[in-house]
Formats: structure tokens, sequence, C-alpha cells
């Protein structure tokens, strides 16, 4: 399989796309391009558009390869997707699982996907960038849908579960050693693999002998052509990133396949979780629409409310609040609530808290108050005995502010002022 | 990165395939493509980002305690916290809920009432340092003179009349009053609607709450809003407001902005238009809040969609000609409106939300909840728009949310809701899911809401799940944050006999009882039936039997003048059978005597089947009061029921004369 995509590549880096149909067998090609036409519509710039000429005639040879018919439509519209918006890319990644799961067909679909956007690469700086971006979203997705269906692997599962992140570079290596071991015979697992396909087609065993005929040519390329390509192609594998399989779609498609082909109308909604993750995938997101295009970004909101908060905005506050749920859901909560209201004292605790006005006030000045005493008391005598005593308490006193003990001596200077003449009599 | 990587991977490939993994997934979702060739000589392992430790970190006064509150989760078989003060007290049925909250609600106004209306008494201050919320409010002017400073207390006060009368004495004393305090009264005025505000001391919950919660509960609510409004006094002609704002030499944006708020609030919709206009014509820029109410006010004066749509864009398109920045409750403004645009709605909401990530505003859970809305008519069919809360489940999922806008509460019921109507139940699960991520619980609203929500969460879980999930929701809900309807616990009910497990159905009753259902009649019959249906084994049918006899207990006892519930031929044929099936004929035999106390008529098929089992024990006595009963009430099979027991019982001379009396008496009715 991996050999076949080496030389997919290379042909397709060469140019060779073009000659799609003659490169592949002839009926499988039609069959798939007698698809083409309707879904590769909207992407006609595509050198793949090209292929795409009148192929409806061999209709009735489509039955063996449903499956493989049924595939392709959302892979187009996955490229499509790529090409417009370049997010959502997961198609490749589908791409890469399917190609696991058995079909050599499909891994051929498969390559001409990768192949086109690296010639992008080539070509332009910006294109790469834009595959790049595809690739890490489609590793991510791979990652999520992991996630969702941890239970689900299938019948392939297991290499893939040996060799859960292999880097495309060693892939290759796996698979020309691989490819030099059974020339001639096909792997017992793909043959497995093709029955157990084969199995959900209607026609059973002409499917199963056809797919196998299938992969028996793909075995057939020289080993000499696929060995010269694959040294030209190792970077370029090396830039792609062949994501690990997580397969378990592909018992989800036939059935939806089965519907497509039976009504024609395009493929109808899948309601399982699966069905509907393919969809969002398959179909570019809405949010991602065009828009209105009427404000221009970056505009500067004025600020005409320097009066502070007006009366709607306090009802705009009032509104939210009753809107929501704002009742406590445990102790915590409501001494939260409690914090905000002010009723609580606050964490972390600060023995301070309360006293904002006296912090920036160091201790001395509250401690060593002479320096207060010097100008309008007497340097000695009682009244001097006195107002020592009196700063001694107003040191030790820790409820007065600084500025109402300066009122305090203040207030004894004005009064032993007045009472200035009785003194002067008593003294003198 | 990718070209980063491939070098790892040359230097990597020996190592094994799972660090390499680790290190991918790690490092790919920043995808930051911009490294160049020098990056591609680093080391694969990108170097850790240099850590600096601040000197010191300021917590924020909540932080201790939130850290603390995190740890708390919810405790299923624990209430609501706000009712856990007295366990006795503890609520255990939706009307009892209903009580307790209002009761505490009204508890605290009362408190605050007394604090405001004697602040004499509650002057001492303990608090060191002084808590400000604990003290009384001034609710009476302290200024008594004429002057700029006593309009602004009285606007402060928010005292509508008094405020204007004040600024009449002032304009005829000749004092100049400043524009922003003129602002200010006329912000007043026009929040008001020119007529003092209603006492605040209204309680937290006055919706009733309906037993039918399946009901538009939107419509319903937009009905008694509106219904509201109406009550409320409309924008008059000429009010103080347009008085005001005529004497105003040169009015300026705030001026305008509060008399267009005010107008659009109280319904003069053409008339905020008109203002508008002049506001232009005076050559003054509007603001941001003035366009919000026009938004709003929009498709309240146009008839047709695309009109009603041309003059939002309108709107939008002076906006941005005046370099006004729109906020979020302006698109959600313009989202709301688009609700009534009918289809155009369809087609303009994307482009409308695709605009707000252009300005780079994050739509809040009402961007979205309209979103639903216009694309899910309620009661519409849905047409292949049911990704559409797909894609707002993928855009929402994993984020919390903070409460931005009023609408943002009818997020959830109207996702729910959805859910509900496409019988999606992974949808649902993932918008539950939403529900536990931070602070998105605050969003599911009121008491009201919740209710409405989790009854809808139910019914779907109900439809969707099997019993055993189901079961495990239930358990985990009920009761600690949902009181289910007795609609809801019919559906479990359901649930129940599609899921064959019906000998859950004692344990059910238990909690029906509990819950205060135990006298909805629907209810019980509903029960009655499912017991009664089927021959169960034996235990189960044993607990049935327990079952039957405690519901006809709640037959019996109206307790405390609540509605009792009259029996009818079916429900008590029903308990008659359950008693049959588990053997108890005594039980059954008193039941029997009830058709006659509530005249009701017993169906053939009872009165046949109790007399198999009569037979079955072989008393005769039994089986001729049997019969004696079914000719009382005259039914056409006492012949036959007649010559049943004649052939089958070994009569004696007495209950042969009885039997054949009653033959000959059927006969002469016949």
């Amino acid at each position: 399989m991996y050999r076949r995509l080496l030389i997919n590549i290379y042909q397709v880096r060469n140019g060779l796309i073009h000659t799609q149909n003659t490169r592949l067998p002839s009926t499988k090609c039609k069959e798939r391009e007698s698809f083409a036409p309707v879904i590769w519509a909207p992407c006609t710039a595509r050198p793949l558009g090209t292929s795409s000429i009148s192929f409806n005639e061999n209709k009735e040879s489509s039955t063996s390869l449903s499956e493989d018919k049924e595939k392709r439509p959302e892979e187009n519209e996955a490229k499509e997707e790529v090409n417009t918006d370049g997010q959502k890319s997961t198609e490749m990644n589908e791409c890469t699982e399917i190609s696991n799961a058995t079909l050599a067909s499909q891994l051929e679909t498969e390559t001409v996907d990768k192949p086109e956007d690296s010639k992008q690469v080539e070509k332009t700086k910006s294109g790469k960038e834009s595959l790049l971006e595809l690739l890490g979203a489609m590793k991510v997705e791979v990652t999520t849908v992991r996630k969702i269906r941890p239970s689900k692997t299938p019948r392939m599962s297991e290499r893939a579960d040996q060799e859960p992140m292999e880097s495309a570079h060693s892939m290759f290596q796996h698979a020309t050693a691989e490819g030099s071991q059974q020339h001639g015979t096909l792997n017992p697992a793909l043959v497995a693999a093709v029955s157990a396909a084969a199995s959900t087609l209607p026609n059973r065993h002409q499917a199963e002998s056809e797919l196998l005929k299938q992969l028996r040519k793909h075995e057939a390329v020289p080993d000499t052509q696929r060995r010269a390509e694959g040294q030209n192609i190792g970077h370029i594998i090396a830039d792609m990133k062949v994501g690990r399989r997580t397969n378990g779609r592909s018992n989800a498609r036939p059935t939806s396949q089965i519907r497509f082909d039976d009504d024609g109308k395009g493929y109808t909604q899948d309601r399982g979780i699966t069905g509907e993750l393919d969809a969002v995938r398959r179909r570019k997101s809405p949010f991602t629409s065009k828009r209105l295009n009427i404000f221009t970004a970056g505009m500067e909101q004025d600020t005409l409310s320097d009066l502070g908060p007006t009366l709607w905005d306090i009802d705009l506050a009032n509104q939210i609040i009753q809107a929501t749920n704002q009742t406590p859901r445990n102790g915590f909560e409501e001494m939260i609530q409690w914090t905000k209201d002010g009723k609580l004292w606050q964490y972390p605790i600060n023995n301070e808290a309360g006293l904002e006005e006296e912090a920036s006030v160091p201790f001395h000045e509250h401690v060593f108050l002479e320096k207060h005493l010097d100008e309008s008391f007497p340097r000695q005598g009682p009244v001097r005995h006195f107002m020592e005593l009196v700063i001694t308490g107003l040191a030790k006193n820790h409820q007065l502010t600084v500025q109402q003990k300066k009122e305090h001596i203040d207030w004894f200077r004005d009064y032993f002022r007045q009472k200035d003449d009785v003194l002067k009599e008593a003294e003198a | 990165m990718a070209s980063s990587c491939s070098q790892a991977l040359k230097q990597h490939v020996c190592k094994s395939s799972t660090i390499l993994r680790v290190h991918l997934q790690k490092s790919w979702p920043k995808r930051s493509f911009v490294l160049n060739s020098a990056a591609d000589q680093q080391p694969a392992v990108s170097s850790p980002e240099e850590i600096v430790i601040p000197k010191k970190k300021t917590w924020s006064k909540e932080a201790v305690l939130q850290a603390l509150a995190s740890t708390v989760s919810r405790d299923p078989t624990a209430s609501d916290y706000r009712l856990q003060d007295d366990p006795y007290l503890t609520p255990k049925t939706s009307s009892e809920f209903k009580l307790f909250s209002l009761s505490q609600e009204s508890g605290k106004n009362a408190a605050k009432y007394f604090i405001n209306t004697y602040p004499k008494y509650f002057q001492k201050d303990y608090a060191q340092p002084h808590i400000p919320c604990l003290m009384p409010e001034t609710l009476e002017a302290q200024i008594e003179e004429v002057s700029e400073a006593a309009l602004i207390e009285r606007i402060h006060m928010r005292k509508v009349k008094a405020a204007v009368d004040l600024y009449d004495q002032l304009q005829q004393a000749g004092t100049p009053v400043s524009l922003d305090v003129t602002n200010q009264l006329l912000d007043l005025i026009c929040f008001y609607g020119d007529s003092d505000p209603a006492q605040e001391n209204v309680p937290e919950q006055r919706n009733e709450e309906t037993e039918d919660v399946q009901d538009e509960p939107q419509t319903k609510k937009g009905r008694a809003s509106k219904a509201s409004d109406q009550l409320k006094a409309a924008w008059k002609e000429n009010n103080n407001a347009e008085r005001i704002f005529a004497l105003l030499s040169e009015p300026n944006t705030h001026s305008y902005s509060a008399l267009i708020r005010g107008m659009v609030k109280y319904g003069a919709y053409s008339k905020a238009f008109s203002t508008y206009t002049d506001l232009l014509n005076n050559r003054l820029k509007a603001d941001v809040n003035t366009f919000n109410a026009l938004i709003t006010a929009a498709p309240e004066v146009k008839e047709k969609y695309n009109e009603k749509w041309e003059l939002i864009v309108d709107l939008l398109k002076e906006l941005a000609e005046q370099k006004i920045k729109p906020n979020l409750l302006t698109l959600n403004g313009v989202l709301k409106a688009l609700r009534r645009c009918g289809t155009l709605g369809k087609s303009q909401a994307f482009p409308v939300l695709s605009e707000m990530k252009a300005l780079s505003i994050d739509p809040s859970l009402a961007s979205y909840n309209h979103l639903l809305g216009i694309f899910y008519k309620p009661g519409a069919p849905f047409l292949g728009q049911t990704d559409i809360l797909q894609e707002v489940m993928n855009e929402v999922s994993g984020k919390s949310f903070t409460p931005q806008d009023p609408d943002d509460a009818q997020f959830f019921i109207t996702a729910v809701r959805i859910c509900l109507d496409t019988k999606d139940i992974e949808q649902a699960y993932s918008v539950h899911e939403l529900l536990g991520v931070g602070e998105n619980w605050r969003l599911l609203g009121n008491d009201l809401q919740q209710n409405i929500y989790y009854a809808r969460f139910f019914s779907l879980l109900c439809m969707m799940e099997n019993i055993d999930v189901m079961l495990k929701w239930y358990r985990d809900l009920v009761p600690s944050v949902y009181y289910p309807s007795s609609n809801i616990m019919r559906d479990l009910l359901q649930a129940l006999d599609t899921d064959n497990r019906l000998d859950l159905i004692p344990q059910i009753w238990k909690d029906i009882k509990q819950l205060g259902h135990a006298n909805r009649q629907k209810l019980v019959e509903d029960l009655l039936t499912l017991m009664a249906r089927e021959k169960q084994d034996q235990e189960v049918q044993e607990s049935f039997a327990e079952c039957a006899l405690d519901i006809k207990k709640m037959y019996d006892t109206g307790d405390r003048g609540k509605v009792i519930m009259s029996w009818t031929a079916t429900s008590l044929s029903d308990v008659i059978s359950v008693l049959l099936a588990a053997q108890r004929r005594q039980d059954a035999w008193e039941i029997l005597k009830l058709f006659k106390t509530h005249n009701r008529v017993p169906s053939e098929e009872l009165l046949n089947k109790f007399l198999t089992c009569v037979t079955e024990s072989g008393e005769v006595n039994h089986a001729v009061e049997l019969v004696q009963i079914s000719a009382g009430f005259c039914l056409p099979e006492t012949p036959k029921l007649i010559q049943r027991v004649q052939q089958e019982f070994q009569l004696s001379e007495q209950q042969k004369n009885i039997l054949s009396d009653l033959e000959i008496q059927t006969f002469n009715s016949d």
C-alpha cells in the first residue's frame, strides 16, 4: 500500500496528475469519476477537475466498488474545503484512515489528494503554510476522534495500535521493507480486510475478487521504479503527516453510502455521533461565513461615560443579576458573596484591614511625639512634666490616628496658652 | 513546525513512537508555522518557556475562598445549600421549595424594611472596620433648601417627582442647573417613565410555577412581561422628560440618549426615531446606547421583514459612519431583532456573528440563544437544521461564560428545548456538560428556568435513554436540584414501562409520595394501570400489593384540606386486580365494597376474575356475595355468574335459594 502511495506521489509531483485516468485501472477510475463532475463542480480551478470528463457510461459496473464511490464525494468536498479556507481539513486524515482500512483503490484517491497539496506547497509559500495548518488541524482532529470513540476500533485497528504514531518517513521505510518481502503475494491482513469489505457489499464474491485483483496489480509495480522514486520523495513525505489511523469510520460508512446510492439526492443526515461528527467536518462551519462588512475592525470605543455608571448601566447590571442564578452553592461561595458585600474579613487575613488611611504613616510618628512639644510649651516645670506624661500616654494609644494625637496636643497647647496668666501667677 | 517535526522524526526514529506522539500532540495545537531554518537546527523538544517567578503575588480578596469553593462538588444526596439551615424545614416538594425560598427572601426584605424605616434604632456600629452595607440607608432627603445639591441628592435617591419639583423651583428661581445634572435628571425620569419607582422589596420569585412546565415558557413569559409593560405607564405625550428636554438650550448627546432610551423603554418607538432624526439635524453624534435602543425598537416600527432588516442595517451603517464601536449588546440586539425577521434571519444571522468576531467581540450565550431562536422556531418542523445546534455546541463547548446580557440565561433552556424537539440525546448531554463548565451554572437562570431546563432534560432522558442510565440521572438530580412535576413522573413511568422495569414502581411511588404528587389523580391512575396490567413475579406482586394499599390510603385521607382524589371504576378495578394477583383476597374484597360506596360500577371482566380467584380458594360465601353485588349493579353478566357459581361450588340450601332468587330477579328486570 505504501509503496503505491509513494509512486503516486512521485507521479503527481512530476505533473502527471492530468493523466490520472490513464494511470489508474480503467474501470475503477471511471466509476469514481462518474461522481466527479457532480461534486467537483465548485472547485473548477483545480487541476484534478480536468479528469472529470464523460464517465457516465460505465455505471453498471459500479456495484462492485460502490463503497469506493461512496467515499468519493466526501473527499472531494473536503478538498474543496481545503482550498477555500484551509481550516477544517479532516478529510485527509480520513483518507489515511480509510486507506489503512483496506481498500487499495481508496489509497489511490488519497494519494491524489495529498500530492496535490504538496504541489501547492512548492508553488507558493502561502500554499505551504495552509497545508501545514491543515495538517496541524488534522492531527488535532485525530486525537479528538480517538477520545470520542475509544471503544470502536474495528477489525483493522490492530495494526494502528501497534504503530500509533508513525511518521511518514518511517512508514516509508517500513513500506519498502514490506514490499520487497511480499512481492507477488498479498499480505494476509489485506486479504482479510478485502473480504470483510466485500462482505458489506451486495455482490460479495465478485467484489472480493475484484478488490484482490486490484491489490495485486499494485503489488506488481516494478521494484526498481519504486526504489528510484523513493529517495526523491523522502522529504516530501516527511513533510506530510500521515496521521495515525483510527478507523471505526469504515464500518459506519457503507450504510450511508447505500442510502446515497438509493435516492441519489445526496447524503442524508446520519443521526449517530459518528455521522454527526463527519457531517461537521465535511461542511464548512457557518461560523466562518462572510460578514456584514459594515464596521471596520479596530475602532475605538468612545468613552462617554466619564460621569461614572449611569442609571441605565446600573439597571443593566441589575437585570443581569436578576436573570442569572446568584445563589451560593456552598459555604465558601456564600463567604465570597459576603466578602464582595464587605461583610466578611478579607482573606488573606490582614491585621490592618480597615486602617487604610494610617497605612502610609510610619510607626515613629505614633510613638515619638516629643517634637510636637518643642515650640510653645515651657522647657521645664510642671507643665512640661504634665505634657511629657500626656505624650507617653498618647504614644501607647493605638486607637487614635496621628492626626488625632496632634490635635490632642494642640488642645493642651491652646489650653495652657489661655491659662498663661494663671500659670505665671502661680509659678512666679 | 512541520519541518521541525520532520527533523525531530529523523533524530528520533529509533525512539519509541509514543514519545513522538506526545511531542507531536503537544506541539501541533500551537501551529506556529513561522519557524525558520534556524529553528530547524534546534533539538526537537522545544526549550521550555522561561518561568518568571514573581517576587510577590497579590491575591485578590476572594482568591482563597474561590480555591476552597472549587474543592466542593455537589452532593446529590443533599439538598441545595440555601435550604440547609434547618433539616426540619428542608423542602421535599416543589411547593415547599417555593415556600421556603419565598419566605427566605421575604424575611430578608422585612429586615431591610425595618432597618430602613427606623434607622434611629440601628445606629450602633459594632463592626470594626465599618461595614457600610449593614447600616440603614438614608431614605429621606437631608438637604431641604432649593439648590442644585438638593437636586443631585434627590436624583441619587431616585425620587422622580421630588426631583422634578425641585428642578422646576430652581428654574423659577432662575438658578441655572448644569447640563450634567439635568442629564442625570433626564436619565432618572426616562428610566422610570416619569413616575416614582415602585417599592423595591419585591420577592425574588413572583413567577407562578405552573404544573405543566412542558408548555412553551418563553412565549408565556413574553406575554406576561408584555402585559405588565402595558400595566406600567406608557410614554406620555409631553411628559416631564420632554418638557425638561425642551427647556434645554443646548441638549447634548447624553440628553438625547436618555430621551430615546426612555421612549424605547416605554414603547414610544416611532417617537424615538423622530427624536433620533432631531439629534442628527442638530449635528450631534449619538452614542452606542442610543443605537442599541433604536435597534431594539426597529422591528416595532416596520411591518415587513425586509424593511425591518433594512432599517437595522441603516442604523448599523450610521453607527459605523459616526465611528462608534458597537458593543456586544448592539449585536445581540441585532440578532434578537432578526428573530422577528422571518426567513431573512436565517440568511443574516451568521454574517452578523462573523461581524461580531471581526470586531473581536466574543459572542455571549445570548447571541447563541438568539441564533438558535432564529433557526428553531418553536413548533415549526426542523428541516435539515439539526446541525445548527451542533455548530453552536461546537463553538461553545468547554467555554466558560460570564453573564453579559440579560438574555444569556435563556440559552440553556432553548438549547435543551431543541434537543427535546429533535430527540437528540447526545446534544442534550453536551449541553448539560457545558452547564458544568466554570461558572456556567449561573447562567441557567432562576429557579423557574432551572425547573424548565431539568424538566426538558428529563423528559428527553425518559424518551431516549435506557432505564438504567435514566435512573442514574434521576438519583443524581432528584430531589437535590430538581423536583419533577407529575407529568415528568408519568414520563418516567412510561420509560419504566418501555424498558420493562415495572418492578421499580413501588420505589418510584415512594418518591412520588415524597414529591407531593400522591394526590395527582392522573399520575396515580397511570401507576395503578401499569401495576395491574401484567402479572409479575410473586415478590414483585407482593410489593405491588403493598403499594396499591398505600395508594388506597391516599384516596381515603385527604389530609390538610387537600383535594381528595375520587375513585374511578378503572382505578378500583386496577387495585383489585393487583391485590388479587398477590393473593390478597381479603383486601381485595374490601376494595370491592368501595364500588358500592362510591357509586361505581365494576366491569364484568373484573367480577369474572374475582370469581375465579374465589373459586381457587373455595370460599362459597364470598362467591354468593359477589353474585349479589353483581346483581345489585344490575349487570347483564349476572346470570352467567350465577351459573358459574352454581356449577363450581358446593352450595348449601340457603345459598341455592339466594341464587335462584337473584336469577329470577335479573330475569324479570331483563
